[in-house]
């Protein structure tokens, strides 16, 4: 099967208005004979549902959380990218493109990547008008800060809780669906499987969290707004039931998995302090505004930062990357700091970690201006360590962030499956190897609210003659009892071994050889841990409890069987792209100053994997053409 | 640390619960509670027991998911943590921790700690939102607001919807939580069109739900994870008698 | 009207109502409170001058009651008050149930220090008081105005506040309505949307002053008697 990402033909600029322009339509009359459901009720799903539901269509949504308000694009703290050019600083839409397609090292559609930055603007308007208090001037217009790896103003914020205000937008507007009746939704549900009839999606089997009860749901198209797969890593800022399963079984049903490998590590979350941590807290990156990364000098070095003089300190990103210092990128500045650790300058108990200063911006600026900025960054660090960063420099350290990689796309948003979609983090379309910050809660809003919505109608035209899609039809019939076997499965092994510990093994091994720095002898090693992992899983995890009923181990177990399954994916996919580039970093491919070498020749693609059964897949390539930008080297010496 | 639970157990929402005790004996002072719960659910894996169910999933203090009440507090001893947020650190050795789930009548136990808040989202589903549809807006800075004022949405906006002051308050109202939503959308501009049916909807929802009313002891803001302010339900009230005049 | 019928039986309504008899109430108690201090004047104040026939505290008294029982408008905020007093009481009756049938199971650990213990217990402070009104009525108004059985209202009080048992009585009525007030003169500010911050701020040592000023003088008044 070859890919095809239809893109529109004409300049990159015209592209969605053209596409719009010649895409079918589905009559208001006859959009309430149409179902949809979405899976997931983030900024991505929850957007989709709240557009379509508005739109007449009738929208079923499903999430395992007990609310949409709790979605994990809750936790986005920085903020949200749009080429508005309020600050007058020269922004437009095509440098706000350039600068993702860089800050992507050259991998991700020109024509999707476009398209979002067009779209940015739409969806401030939007996000103010459902009431979004983002930051402002005192003149009382909107206010813009800058992120790290782009040379503008344009990101808009709420503060440190950005992700959670737009999502409340997002929430809201789908709540008002509900009460007009036109979106229902399932909370505590968990997808378990996607039923495929002529080859379309037409429903999906789902676990009904409290009761166990397995239900059958049918629709003309599926939307998967699932997020990304950081929680693979165990340790990650992900929320702990984020997961991987719903995209994985579509991927099993026959989409396509793009740049599984593709994680971004961010570089500022909290260390871990033990073997009992469940989570990595995220501090924004925002942080590196005005604090300054080091370590110490001396390996091994005992004393407390504050007794470290500074002729002691290394400010490592200062000195490898004077032109941007501490606000390179995020891959770059995660890369650099497990270089230092690895040398052993880490510190902390573990040496898991380096410092985050603020003492040279406390001195210039005060304690008051730094507590304005910041002052809920560090009542969080205080609230979770203890310790008072206004005295003494906070421990950080780099934590699975991001998935770049996700279901394969087309410029419709549509996976090789017909009639299923996946927007936001599910898909793989627009950051490319390596996402800029405050493009994350862009990309997923824009997905939701303003892409799908459009896209869907050029295939859901031709489904107004369909008519309902039964349940009761043996496709459903195959699929419940492959879930419930499944399910049984599970239950049978009656192992010892508790499902958590086999996550954290699985992390360990991901973190150590498919994270910052790959090479060929690790992933071949990390493939063969992880087959032992599955191994021992499916021979000795403790699962007990019952499958007609609430059971949290057992729905963890289910995720975790899935991880193991993708985590050689990403193994093989990292191990095929033979080039370093963004967040991919193969220590055989890089420059004389151990910078990232990409092979624009052989790996201008991305890797689309075709699930083959008992895990093996064929690759094909979407090969990627730039007509808009000039190819070159990242660099922000 | 040695650390004693007393943790409440209930099959379901019409089975009666109890108090279970266990006891941990490798607690360390870095873990977060959760983290201590996860530890427990382990030792009950490795048994082949049915874990401790409780609700949890950002553990960042903000996706509101985790509830608890421990030792008589909602989400904890620290005031306006999560629980997620509290860590070990706040106990001692030898400790004895009671565990509850949030209890209010609008708040039915699905099983141990965990809780069924879906009447939070009815509240809201009665006119918690701006009815903007995707593609109508106008530019965004065609209206300025004042920092000030945005600032202050903002503080009514964060709230993260956990039911915490539902669970300390003696007349488990949901007062502190409505007036978070009305005082977000009523002091905004954008919120001024619908201000009127907004209110009336939302406190009749409130009620209807079964949440009693507020007499103002100040407990929920206490506890309350974003330090939501007690005027906000001043700000509510009139809001309401606003309504009411109008309505005449 | 259904739809503002249908307002009245909201939760917030219900407080607006407790709010607005509650605040009368005090009105009524600042002016009662007033005229009781008579009782307490020294006698090397009288006679006072401007009052002709005022040649000590017992005339003065009895001719401020006189006043109180024969000026026809005062009736009617008496009128006013006693039904505003019945409908505080029925109202929190019906909030307090409602308050009860939203709890569910208790809790069995419970940490109350996030709160005054006076503020979540409006209704015991409240039925206290009650009972004292009750009896306070049935000593004074009952006799003197309603049945008419008692000419000389100074005799009356000096006579009942000597008693031991009044007096205890009275402290615990007047200790009630204190912290009653205390929660009250605020909550019902809040009940009523008064949110400014300049404003709430202010209000809430206002509420707290003047709560513990009416305990004070309240007070006062027998403990003086009974020890004079």
């Amino acid at each position: 099967m070859a890919l095809n990402a239809k893109e529109p033909k004409g300049a990159l600029k015209d592209k969605w208005r053209l596409y719009n322009e010649h895409k079918d339509l589905v009559n208001p009359a006859n959009r309430k004979k149409i179902d949809v459901i979405v899976v997931g009720a983030g900024l991505s799903g929850g957007g989709a549902s709240a557009s379509l539901a508005e739109l007449g269509y009738n929208v079923k949504t499903f999430f395992f959380q007990d609310s949409g308000r709790r979605s994990h694009s809750v936790a986005a703290q920085g903020g949200v990218n749009a080429a508005k050019n309020y600050q007058n600083d020269g922004d437009t839409i095509y440098k706000m493109f350039y600068d993702t397609i860089k800050g992507g090292d050259y991998r991700s559609r020109e024509s999707n990547v476009y398209r979002m930055a067009q779209l940015s603007v739409d969806l401030i308007d939007h996000m103010t008008a459902q009431g979004v208090p983002f930051g402002r001037e005192y003149s009382g217009y909107l206010s813009n800060r800058s992120f790290g790896g782009v040379l503008v103003s344009r990101t808009f914020y709420a503060r440190g809780q950005t992700g959670q205000q737009l999502l409340m937008a997002t929430y809201q507007a789908m709540m008002k669906q509900v009460k007009k009746g036109t979106l229902t939704q399932y909370n505590r549900h968990e997808i378990l499987d996607f039923v495929l009839v002529d080859g379309k999606a037409r429903g999906v089997i789902v676990r009904d969290l409290v009761t166990g009860k397995i239900e059958r749901h049918s629709a003309h198209a599926v939307v998967l707004g699932t997020g990304g797969f950081g929680k693979i890593y165990y340790l990650s800022t992900l929320a702990m039931n984020s997961n991987v399963s719903a995209t994985w079984r579509a991927h099993k049903k026959g989409a396509f998995f793009a740049n599984p490998s593709w994680t971004q590590i961010h570089p500022t979350a909290l260390p871990q302090a033990g073997d009992h941590q469940s989570k990595l807290t995220l501090m924004s990156e925002s942080l590196r505004n005005d604090g300054r990364i080091w370590v110490p000098l001396k390996k091994d070095d005992d004393r407390l930062p504050n007794d470290i003089p500074s002729e002691d300190r290394d400010y490592y990103l200062e000195r490898r990357y004077p032109a941007f210092g501490n606000l390179v990128p995020r891959d770059v500045a995660s890369r650099a700091a497990k270089e230092r650790m690895d040398a052993g300058h880490g510190v902390g108990k573990l040496k898991n970690a380096v410092y985050l200063d603020f003492r040279t911006a406390i001195g210039k600026l005060g304690v008051a201006t730094i507590k304005e900025r910041y002052g809920n960054l560090f009542t969080m660090y205080k609230k979770i360590t203890g310790i008072d960063a206004y005295k003494e420099p906070m421990k950080i350290s780099p934590a699975a962030h991001f998935s770049m990689g996700g279901l394969w796309v087309d410029y419709e948003l549509g996976t090789t499956i017909p009639g299923l979609y996946a927007v936001g983090e599910a898909n793989f379309a627009d950051h490319g190897a390596n996402r800029l910050g405050a493009n994350s809660l862009l990309q997923a809003s824009v997905d939701g609210n303003f892409v799908l919505p459009n896209t869907i109608s050029n295939f859901l035209a031709n489904e107004i003659r369909t008519g309902p899609i039964p349940t009761d039809t043996p496709e459903f019939d195959e699929v419940e009892k492959a879930v419930k076997d499944k399910l049984e499965k599970l239950l049978s092994i009656k192992g010892k071994t508790p499902v958590d510990r086999i996550h954290r093994a699985l992390g360990k091994i991901m973190f150590k050889e498919v994270a910052m720095s790959r090479n060929e002898k690790g992933l071949i090693w990390a493939i063969k841990e992880i087959k032992k992992l599955r191994k021992q899983f499916w021979n000795d995890a403790a699962i007990y409890g019952e499958a007609n009923g609430m059971n949290s181990e057992l729905e963890k177990a289910g995720r975790l069987a899935d991880y193991l399954e993708i985590a050689e994916l990403m193994a093989k996919d990292a191990l095929s792209r033979n080039e370093s580039c963004g967040a991919h970093y193969r220590e055989e491919f890089v420059s004389e100053d151990g910078e990232a070498k990409r092979n624009d020749k052989e790996f201008m693609y991305s890797a689309a994997w075709e699930w083959l059964g008992k895990p093996d897949w064929k690759l094909h390539k979407e090969h990627l053409e730039f007509h808009d930008i000039e190819v070159k080297t990242r660099s922000y010496k | 640390m040695k650390i004693t639970l007393k943790i409440w157990r209930q099959d379901g929402p019409k089975s009666k619960g109890k108090l279970e005790t266990f006891q941990l004996n490798e607690v360390e002072q870095d873990m977060s509670f959760l983290e201590m719960l996860d530890m427990l659910n382990e030792s009950l894996a490795v048994k082949g027991e049915r874990s401790v169910e409780f609700d949890h999933d950002c553990r960042e203090g903000i996706c509101g998911q985790c509830s608890l009440v421990i030792n008589g507090q909602a989400h904890g001893p620290e005031s306006h943590y999560t629980t997620c947020q509290t860590h070990m650190r706040s106990f001692k050795d030898g400790d004895t921790i009671f565990i509850e789930p949030f209890r209010a009548k609008a708040f039915p136990v699905i099983r141990d700690l965990k809780v069924n808040r879906d009447s939070f989202d009815t509240i809201i589903q009665a006119g918690g939102y701006i009815s903007a549809l995707t593609g109508n807006a106008p530019e965004a800075n065609n209206i300025p607001i004042h920092h000030n004022i945005s600032e202050s949405a903002f503080d009514s906006a964060a709230c993260i919807g956990c039911g915490a002051c539902v669970a300390t308050c003696k007349n488990s109202s949901a007062a502190l939580f409505v007036s978070a939503k009305i005082s977000h959308l009523a002091k905004l501009p954008q919120g001024q069109v619908e201000r009127k049916e907004r209110i009336e909807y939302m406190i009749t929802a409130h009620d209807e739900e079964g949440f009693g009313s507020c007499t103002h002891t100040g407990a929920c803001a206490m506890v309350c994870p974003q330090e939501v302010q007690l005027l906000d339900i001043a700000r509510m009230n009139y809001e309401f008698n606003r309504a009411l005049c109008k309505a005449t | 009207m259904a739809f503002i019928q249908g307002l009245f039986k909201t939760s917030v309504a219900r407080k607006n109502i407790m709010a607005v008899t509650g605040l009368f109430t005090v009105f009524f108690l600042i002016i009662h409170l007033v005229g009781n201090l008579i009782l307490i004047i020294p006698d090397s104040f009288f006679p006072i001058e401007f009052w002709s026939n005022v040649a000590n505290q017992h005339d003065m008294y009895n001719a401020y009651s006189h006043f109180l029982v024969h000026f026809w408008p005062i009736s009617v905020v008496a009128w006013i008050l006693y039904i505003g007093l019945a409908i505080h009481v029925i109202d929190a009756l019906l909030i307090t149930v409602k308050n009860w049938k939203a709890h569910g199971e208790k809790y069995v650990k419970i940490d109350n220090s996030t709160s005054n213990w006076y503020s979540r217990n409006m209704g015991i402070l409240g039925t206290i008081i009650g009972i004292f009104i009750v009896i306070h009525m049935g000593q004074f108004w009952l006799k003197y105005k309603v049945l008419g059985t008692e000419h000389d209202l100074y005799e009356l009080v000096v006579g009942t506040f000597k008693q031991t048992w009044v007096l205890v009585l009275y402290l615990i009525g007047i200790i009630s309505l204190g912290f009653h007030l205390a929660h009250g003169i605020l909550s019902a500010h809040r009940s009523l949307g008064i949110y400014p911050k300049s404003i709430m701020n202010v209000m809430k040592y206002i509420g707290l002053c003047l709560a513990i000023l009416m305990a004070v003088l309240y007070g006062i008044i027998p403990l003086i008697i009974y020890f004079q």
